[in-house]
């Protein structure tokens, strides 16, 4: 393992630099001294991406930044990719697709990558795939598994309509991402046949899925209409939570913030897990704290949500039993 | 029995064996196993039916209905399905539902699987315990890996099913109980109403995967080529078409040559969805043909122009052809630009400038003989070309258009970025932008020198 801590660092230069055909020639190393490549993309890839994400977490890289070395770290897993195509197909059809509204590729690229080489023959659908597409797929394919990549609370309700779709053919679908939390709780809501917090899990999982399943069972009638509403209204909960909250105006995240504290809102309604609120102060706390504003204002953010929440008695309730009254 | 309408005839009685059928003396009710606490069993076949008419996908269907039929009303099953034009039997399912095998029609020849396959009808066979191979299976199951398979649940019967739809006799399902259960006159008419249900949803699948095959092949030849790896020179595109469930539409994209001379090329066909794509798999064929000869991107236009005009006088192309040369090492590239009522592409300097460049051309295939002006632009390392289709200006979303100036803006971000990230951003901030409205299709064709080691920490 002490090669991939060098590697690791070196990759992460490369990333930084946004050097491609370093970052490239990092993994190509490790793949021609025969390293695993789920180990490549575990340990060096994924590994480094997680960085990326802090480094916007911490405010010292911009969206843009954040994204050109995310294009790197996606082309590295592209080398990964064409070395585990060499991989002889031993198992069935798997389709790995992004959530709609899911733009973070990678986690999904990896995850192909990484069904490939354990000899799945994969399909890969690239960032936010469109509900009518992954239908397309579904039926045209016939696949044996889904794997669903989401990282954005926003983007569980489109997970839910995929896994609808994907277990009313039977499939069998695997899911992960950040959206999920540090559980299969939320998976499980969802009705996914399984949870997968990283490459060699969501591998284990594939392999471990049952050849059919039952179409699912509908969430719970009012939270869904709940959820829906406030889907409906999101623009405009937006606008007036940003422009009662007391923050700098010219802070960007400000807007991701409220974003984020409303996806949070849905996914607790839909999924009955309301961690997912605590946690999401947590990370706005985070964010205000990296870029020199008081994390006290979560606090504040609370009352805003109270307040504008007042017509959707379980978000109220969500809000008022999981906000924290402090944050630390 | 399965013939859709209900109806049966004497004359599936044929068989010696054959003990059951609507109305038929069955001996098997007796050794009808513990069932009191059931599942109501119509309910049964409602849930199977409706799970095989969830998949249009042929094995999918035929996994559903292998899987959903055990317990229920089966320890094993097996579905043969023919396929009509050269009579092989494909086989699904046994011990493991997901199980497929092979199996000639010939080699089944007068064997009651046969029969079923060519009548549709049900055929109850009895397996003696001393000899299952032999008889009943053996009759019913066409190789011996499946046969040992079933022999091994000490069945006492063997009931094949005709899977009849729409007319046609598609295959059979062969079920097997263990442990002396058998299969009693209502076991058997269960079975034919699962069977008729199944087959509707069976035949559907069928029909939709020949379509689907057809759809396939053809998509695959209108689908944008793989981008070549330029030396020197970083590209990337993306490709959203305005119907979201096909990978095809009016908007194409294309790069081609060698070493230090290539060709890109990015239009909009007039129209959207499957029609607007044949078209574009036309220009594109014609693109490259001519480039052989013509290298000027004004030059290669003009001839474009003429044939296009000639050969499809009521349909017209926007395009934007560009020939780029790298310099060695891709510390620049000199590109030469022609558009034919195109937008002009937008060149992001690696400093954070973000210009659209000023050029006109007339639309391809309105007019039969067309001079096309050329510009040209010296990339140094770390700028970045765009070219862009009309989806993306055009983006409707709650505040109006996308438009050009919020594209310059965000392009002005990713100076410098490298191409995949700047289609990645462009695509990600246009369709957010939409909201989720309907939209023209997209396409997105960036090029950037030297790759992303123009960015400036």
């Amino acid at each position: 393992m002490a090669e991939l801590t060098e590697s690791l660092a070196d990759f992460e230069a490369a990333l930084a630099a946004v050097d491609t055909s370093a970052a490239i020639g990092v993994v190509d190393d490790l793949l021609v001294a025969g390293v695993a490549p789920v180990t490549v993309l575990t340990g060096v890839i994924a590994a480094a991406q997680r960085n990326v994400g802090a480094r916007w977490q911490r405010g010292d890289w911009t969206v843009a930044e954040e994204h050109a070395a995310t294009a790197v770290a996606a082309a590295a897993t592209e080398a990964v990719a064409r070395h585990a195509r060499l991989t002889p197909i031993t198992r069935g059809k798997a389709l790995v697709a992004c959530a709609e509204r899911e733009w973070h590729a990678l986690p999904a690229m990896i995850i192909d990558c990484a069904l490939r080489a354990d000899g799945w023959d994969t399909t890969l659908l690239g960032a936010s795939t469109p509900p009518l597409r992954l239908g397309q797929y579904l039926q045209d394919l016939g696949p044996d598994a889904l794997a669903v990549s989401c990282s954005m609370l926003g983007a569980l309700p489109t997970t839910r309509r995929f896994i609808e779709a994907s277990t009313t053919a039977g499939i069998p679908i695997v899911v992960g991402g950040a959206a999920f939390g540090p559980d299969d709780l939320r998976a499980r809501a969802l009705g996914a046949a399984a949870w997968a917090p990283d490459a060699p899990s969501a591998v284990e999982a594939a392999r471990a899925l049952p050849a059919v399943v039952p179409a699912v069972a509908p969430l719970p009638d009012a939270a869904v209409a709940e959820q829906a509403a406030l889907e409906l209204s999101h623009r405009e909960l937006v606008a007036s939570l940003l422009a009662d909250w007391q923050v700098d105006p010219g802070l960007e995240v400000a807007e991701d913030a409220v974003q984020q504290v409303l996806h949070a809102v849905w996914a607790g309604l839909m999924t009955g897990d309301p961690r997912v609120v605590p946690q999401t102060a947590a990370w706005i706390a985070e964010i205000l704290r990296s870029r020199g504003e008081d994390p006290e204002k979560v606090t504040a953010l609370g009352g805003l949500l109270r307040t504008c929440l007042r017509d959707y008695p379980l978000a109220h309730s969500l809000i008022d039993n999981s906000w924290p009254a402090f944050v630390h | 029995m399965t013939t859709g309408d209900g109806s049966w005839d004497a004359e599936s009685l044929r068989s010696g064996d054959l003990r059951a059928g609507f109305g038929a003396d069955l001996q098997a009710s007796s050794e009808l196993a513990d069932d009191g606490t059931r599942t109501p069993r119509a309910e049964i076949v409602e849930a199977i039916s409706l799970a095989m008419a969830g998949s249009l996908n042929l094995r999918r269907c035929v996994l559903q209905l292998l899987t959903a039929v055990r317990p229920e009303l089966a320890d094993w099953a097996m579905v043969v399905l023919t396929n009509p034009r050269t009579g092989a039997l494909t086989l699904y399912g046994g011990d493991d539902p997901s199980a497929t095998g092979k199996a000639s029609r010939r080699s089944v020849a007068g064997q009651a699987l046969d029969r079923i396959l060519t009548t549709g009808r049900t055929e109850l066979l009895h397996v003696s315990p001393d000899t299952a191979v032999a008889d009943g299976l053996a009759s019913m199951v066409p190789t011996k890996v499946l046969r040992e398979q079933a022999a091994q649940l000490r069945p006492v019967d063997v009931l094949g099913l005709g899977l009849t739809a729409r007319g046609v006799t598609l295959g059979a399902l062969v079920v097997v109980r263990g442990q002396g259960r058998g299969f009693s006159q209502e076991d058997v008419a269960l079975s034919e109403l699962l069977a008729s249900r199944g087959s509707l949803a069976l035949d559907s699948a069928r029909l939709y995967e020949q379509r689907s095959r057809v759809a396939a092949a053809l998509q695959a030849s209108l689908v944008p080529a793989a981008l070549p790896v330029v030396p020197g020179v970083d590209v990337a595109a993306r490709y959203r078409p305005a119907i979201e469930q096909l990978d095809i539409g009016g908007d194409f994209y294309d790069m081609f040559g060698a070493e230090d001379d290539w060709l890109a090329v990015l239009g909009d066909v007039c129209g959207k969805g499957v029609d607007a794509a044949v078209l574009t798999g036309r220009a594109r064929q014609s693109l490259r043909t001519a480039a052989h000869f013509e290298r000027r991107p004004g030059a290669l236009l003009s001839a474009f122009n003429t044939v296009f005009h000639e050969d499809t006088s009521d349909r017209f192309i926007t395009l934007v052809c560009l020939r780029l040369r790298p310099a060695a090492g891709g510390r620049s590239a000199d590109v030469e630009i022609a558009v034919a009522g195109h937008a002009g592409p937008v060149v992001v300097r690696a400093d954070g400038r973000a210009e659209q460049l000023e050029i006109e051309g007339t639309v391809a295939g309105v007019l039969p003989d067309v001079d096309y002006p050329t510009t040209t632009v010296r990339l140094e390392q770390g700028d970045a070309l765009l070219l862009f289709t009309d989806g993306v200006e055009e983006a409707r979303g709650q505040e109006g258009f996308y438009g050009l100036d919020r594209l310059l803006n965000l392009l002005g971000e990713y100076a410098g970025a490298g191409a995949d990230a700047i289609c990645g951003a462009v695509e990600q901030d246009v369709v957010e932008h939409l909201d989720g409205r309907s939209h023209d299709d997209i396409a997105l064709l960036a090029i950037s020198c030297g790759g992303p080691t123009g960015w400036q920490n």
